[in-house]
């Protein structure tokens, strides 16, 4: 693992301030951070200086704005646990916090939608590291006035700060701006809240490669794990399990709703989905598919008959198939409709009955005339194709003899069901070379 | 169309039960090593049979940890220090990641007394024996090339297995045995307390219970596996108790007997006698450095582990130095410490064995104490929080070790 540079707290400054007054902004925000770990235990004063009780959480609200602001406090009043609205803080220090009234009315604290507490479900628990591309513990949070509210903007993740929290009085609490990462660039995975994120660690983390994130998820604890495919968009998940070890892919579906399963693995590639489907147990499968649009379901279901040592189980079940009357033009378009799949490199051309006649190349629909019909491309070199029950040995065979990208899997009547492409013979392979050997535990990766 | 699989589902089972196997079993036999297997000598040698009954019950409440441990590490993926910080607070994270490592650096300490001991049995001096362990030991496991050698490790120290022949053939008093195991009585006397405690302590060892639940997250268990972790588990618990259970008894019908009390290695050996003859002292000796080097392969990494889990940046070997800074000063202090504790001159080897297992003892009730509090969190644990039922059981168990520790203390300082 490399160490990421730390994201100073100055970009924080940046954000608000225009660049001439930048200097002046890094220095009050320096100074009006306060730390989160260092406030807990601290007295709440009333409006006349006398002490209600003693801070016992912080609770901010998640929404549109990268920076959460304070919705209120949790306050022990003698024995028992008390809500204060935010809009009550007068002023809040490192030492001490005031509220803006003499008299308080002391109410018991519900969770509210979008709402996390700072020290419960923060402080402590692991976050992402959206620059770092790592999973972290938190070990303060930094609280500033911003924008005319009190928000969260950044969070420590060193391990000095960590230490000193051990220690009593000031050692305890003096921030470390220099360690601090602005709080935009995390991904709070605090359960208990709504699926309301903070929109740009939420779009910090759709830029992330999904092999990236498939690494980030699976180094995640079960229930902050389950939270980030929650705040994901559902393509960028999709592709991230796709490239998740079998083992933790069935142990990430396991936790997850049956709903959500479905939804995910219908975004897969077909011939992934099926292969996490075939290892899951028969109940567990059968209540995702219930969960599924039917014709997904019919078609997963169908490749995940298949043995995967065989053809049609290796074989992704997604190509796209015109006509030999077709025009160039149609197939065009239908192969601009599919952009976003990264296997669509051209179209496959049947006969009448469906049965298979070539592969035609985009680069080959380019250079055609836009109105001909597809007929007159057909012509050598001509696909390689083989049958559903050809061996994964044969296959390779008929890779390495052909040195093509794919091969077009084809049924007893010679109608196409699938293609393998090389990355698909690379994960068969992969999979079947993987030994489940007696690793040495304690620690060893 | 398609073949279809045509493995049983039985071959599956065993299959998936091979794939598991392992954090129980090596965490369980790994309570065998030179600190149990000194410790159980001495309650047979010193008390007879009459305190069976505490090695059955450290048994019992071996199982029952292990299995929360592993549970706790399969349903929360996450290991026990982090954890701990991440409910409890830094200062209990720090807490408890201090008492596993001073725990970890006894038990450490125990394995080269261990290693000094069997080579001392074989004539050689323990500067040059113990150096020689934690130097090979520290590069096999460094280079990461340690999955052979440990089953090497395992299967030589499966020959205590030798002390269930030996029990049966020098012909204990099985009565008094049966009594041992269902009476529970103890002379209220320090060295009594002393041995008991010390026998809670090598069983229900601090490093154990945080290694199998490193183990299920590192391994990454899922829920399924949760019932065939428990085989596991159970089995090595289970493996560990009658062992245990074998050397207490070889040890009562042979040196409780003759009125041999244990001063040293060559001492416990003498109770192989009956099986062994006069290649009692070699089966012995072979049987300790097994156990020793095994525990000590597993006991620097599993501390590493922990401490870095602390940080809340698990690290691994295949981190280097630089990147992991902590890890391998963990390691490095972990294996150097005990190391040279043990070769201060004149230093008591059977003395530190058993000094090292009240100590663990000590150290393990906070662990519990947090441990106890996680099993009980229904948003760590959510359907597998602890029951009822368990909730007693574990503070039963907290409360025997908390007496144990309390009585034990009180001795010392009167």
């Amino acid at each position: 693992m490399k160490k990421p540079p730390v994201k100073s707290i100055n970009t924080v400054a940046k954000r608000f301030a225009g660049r001439s007054e930048l200097a002046l902004q890094r220095k009050n925000i320096r100074e009006s951070l306060v730390s989160v770990a260092g406030l807990i235990g601290k007295p709440v004063k009333d409006q006349g200086g006398k002490e209600i009780g003693r801070l016992v959480d912080v609770v901010v609200r998640h929404g549109e704005n990268s920076y959460p602001p304070v919705s209120g406090l949790i306050v022990k009043v003698g024995q028992s646990k008390s809500f204060i609205d935010g809009a009550r803080i007068a002023k809040l220090t490192q030492n001490e916090i005031q509220l803006s009234s003499a008299k308080v009315d002391l109410t018991e604290f519900t969770r509210r939608e979008g709402e996390s507490l700072l020290d419960a479900d923060v402080l402590d628990h692991q976050i992402v590291d959206v620059n770092g591309l790592r999973v972290v513990r938190s070990s303060d949070l930094y609280l500033a006035p911003l924008d005319r509210e009190i928000r969260v903007v950044g969070v420590d993740i060193s391990f000095k700060a960590f230490i000193r929290r051990i220690f009593p009085g000031a050692l305890g609490r003096g921030p470390i701006p220099e360690h601090v990462i602005d709080w935009a660039n995390v991904a709070s995975l605090a359960h208990g809240t709504g699926v309301v994120r903070s929109t740009e660690s939420r779009t910090a983390l759709g830029q992330l490669r999904p092999a990236d994130l498939a690494d980030l998820i699976e180094d995640l604890a079960g229930r902050e794990r389950n939270a980030l495919i929650e705040i994901l968009d559902p393509d960028l998940a999709a592709d991230a399990l796709e490239e998740m070890e079998d083992g933790e892919l069935q142990g990430l579906l396991r936790g997850l709703p049956a709903q959500r399963s479905a939804e995910l693995i219908s975004l897969m590639e077909p011939d992934e989905g099926a292969e996490v489907l075939r290892d899951l147990g028969e109940v567990h499968r059968e209540s995702i598919f219930v969960e599924m649009d039917t014709g997904v379901a019919k078609q997963l279901r169908k490749l995940v008959e298949f043995d995967e040592t065989l053809a049609g189980g290796i074989m992704t079940s997604h190509m796209l198939i015109t006509h030999e009357a077709d025009t160039v033009a149609s197939a065009l378009a239908l192969l601009v409709e599919h952009r976003g799949r990264d296997i669509s490199d051209g179209v496959v051309v049947v006969d009448t009955k469906g049965k298979l006649l070539d592969h035609i190349q985009i680069i080959e629909l380019i250079a055609a005339k836009p109105g001909s019909k597809l007929s007159s491309l057909i012509g050598p070199p001509y696909p390689t194709s083989v049958n559903l029950n050809t061996r994964l040995e044969e296959v390779i065979v008929e890779f390495a003899n052909n040195r093509g990208a794919s091969i077009i899997v084809v049924d007893e009547k010679n109608k196409p069901v699938g293609r393998i492409l090389a990355d698909d013979l690379v994960d068969a392979l992969a999979s079947t070379s993987e030994n489940h050997g007696f690793a040495q535990g304690s620690g060893v990766k | 169309m398609a073949n279809k699989s045509t493995i049983s589902p039985n071959k599956i089972r065993i299959a998936a039960l091979l794939a598991v196997m392992g954090p129980g079993l090596i965490a369980g036999l790994s309570d065998n090593d030179p600190a149990g297997i000194t410790t159980y000598s001495v309650l047979g040698a010193d008390y007879g049979y009459q305190l069976l009954w505490v090695l059955v019950a450290s048994t019992f409440a071996l199982i029952v940890l292990h299995d929360l441990g592993s549970r706790i590490g399969v349903v929360t993926r996450q290991g026990m220090i982090g954890l701990i910080r991440q409910k409890y607070g830094a200062r209990s994270g720090t807490l408890s990641a201090g008492a596993l490592i001073l725990a970890n650096i006894g038990t450490m300490t125990a394995e080269f007394a261990g290693i000094a001991a069997a080579g001392q049995l074989f004539g050689f001096s323990k500067y040059v024996s113990v150096p020689v362990a934690a130097i090979a030991v520290s590069f096999l496991v460094l280079r990461n090339s340690f999955a052979t050698v440990e089953k090497v490790f395992f299967i030589i120290s499966a020959g205590f297995i030798a002390y269930i022949i030996a029990g049966f053939m020098a012909g204990p008093d099985w009565g008094a045995a049966a009594r041992g195991v269902l009476i529970p009585t103890i002379p209220f006397t320090q060295d009594a307390i002393f041995i008991a405690t010390a026998t809670i302590g090598t069983t229900l060892a601090p490093w154990g219970l945080a290694f199998i639940q490193s183990y299920a997250v590192d391994k990454r268990l899922t829920k399924d596996d949760l019932k065939l972790l428990r085989v596991d588990v159970w089995t090595g618990s289970l493996l560990t108790g009658v062992i245990g259970f074998f050397v207490v008894v070889t040890c009562a019908a042979t040196l409780n007997k003759q009125g041999i009390h244990i001063n040293g290695a060559a001492d416990a050996a003498k109770a192989l006698e009956p099986l062994a003859g006069t290649m009692a002292k070699e089966l012995f000796a072979i049987g300790l450095i097994g156990a020793a080097l095994l525990a000590a392969s597993i006991l620097p990494l599993s501390t590493a582990y922990s401490v870095s889990d602390l940080t809340g940046r698990p690290a691994a070997l295949d981190d280097s130095p630089k990147e992991a800074p902590l890890f391998y000063l963990t390691f490095g202090l972990i294996t150097g410490i005990s190391a040279v504790l043990v070769l201060i001159p004149g230093a008591p080897l059977i003395k530190i064995l058993v000094l090292t297992q009240v100590l663990n003892a000590i150290l393990l009730l906070p662990l519990l104490i947090y441990m106890f509090g996680i099993s009980r969190d229904k948003q760590l644990m959510g359907e597998y929080v602890a029951t009822r039922t368990m909730k007693i059981i574990y503070s039963i168990i907290i409360a025997v070790v908390a007496t144990a520790v309390v009585c034990m203390l009180w001795f010392t300082i009167n």
